[in-house]
């Protein structure tokens, strides 16, 4: 993934995670996206940032590994138990 | 998901045992998941956890802004996470700070010393949970930015909070943000 140098490229990149992220007016998304169409280097930028985004984000729906879990719901009740009786 | 932790915390703090042990639980796997992915130690997190859950209890019944608890969970999951990094101060082939050499270091940072390459037990359990490539890229970014890219990415939280727990301002945020995932999907892709 290589950034373009090209200042109408470096304008628009400037903002690109703020597009990923749902935060630029309309307008603004509708130049990235007609720049990505004429502009193969950005486009794929765009794309890679979009899919490690995605790939982060998808890591928040991950249960922990089961012993991990197990070990926490038992410190819980161990605790609560303790402290607040069953 | 700040909302659903409000409203636990409202109600675990008028005494409802079954509020109290899923907020609990919860603290206690995001303190887990942060500690893993920011720090790198799963011994650590395990502690990291243990501190999250006793604090969070204490805690709890004294917090006037419930919207406000996701902030100070991340506080005190940092600051545990600090806490242990200065414990292995000494110890060889371990890890730099979770957050460098300061604020507004811009390019100070350094990246971190990744651990021995043997798979350990802690390793093949959290290859089951989470792709290795995409943990070993995480880590490998300079301590500033994967903690922005934790918080902000993974754990969801808001610009504004990620700003509260760093003390960053949010234009800050949003810039280290942008920069970590460049630099991510670069390491991803050096490992094509």
């Amino acid at each position: 993934m290589t950034e373009s140098s090209r200042p109408e490229c470096v304008a628009l990149l400037a903002g690109i995670s703020a597009y990923l992220d749902g935060e630029l007016p309309a307008t603004e998304c509708a130049l990235i996206e007609a720049h990505c169409q004429v502009c193969a280097q950005c486009a794929v930028l765009v794309e890679g940032l979009r899919e490690t985004v995605g790939l982060c984000r998808g890591v928040a729906d991950l249960p922990l590994p089961d012993p991990v879990r197990a070990r926490a719901r038992a410190s819980v009740r161990k605790l609560l138990d303790e402290v607040m009786g069953t | 998901m700040r909302a659903e932790y409000a409203e636990l915390v409202r109600q675990a703090a008028r005494g409802e045992r079954s509020a109290m042990e899923r907020l609990l639980v919860r603290v206690q796997e995001a303190a887990y998941r942060f500690s893993l992915l920011v720090c790198g130690h799963p011994e650590d997190a395990e502690d990291v956890m243990q501190d999250a859950l006793l604090k969070t209890y204490q805690h709890v019944g004294s917090i006037a802004d419930p919207n406000a608890f996701r902030t100070w969970l991340y506080t005190t999951v940092r600051n545990a996470c600090l806490m242990k990094r200065r414990r292995h101060v000494g110890e060889p082939r371990h890890f730099e700070s979770i957050e460098g050499e300061g604020e507004a270091g811009g390019g100070r940072e350094r990246a971190i010393d990744l651990p021995d390459t043997a798979p350990r037990p802690d390793d093949r359990m959290m290859d089951g949970w989470i792709d290795r490539r995409l943990r070993r890229a995480i880590q490998a970014l300079p301590p500033t930015y994967r903690l922005v890219l934790v918080m902000r990415e993974i754990d969801g939280l808001s610009t504004r909070e990620v700003a509260t727990v760093t003390g960053a301002s949010e234009a800050n945020v949003k810039q280290r943000l942008h920069r970590a995932r460049v630099m991510l999907r670069r390491e991803l892709e050096s490992y094509d």
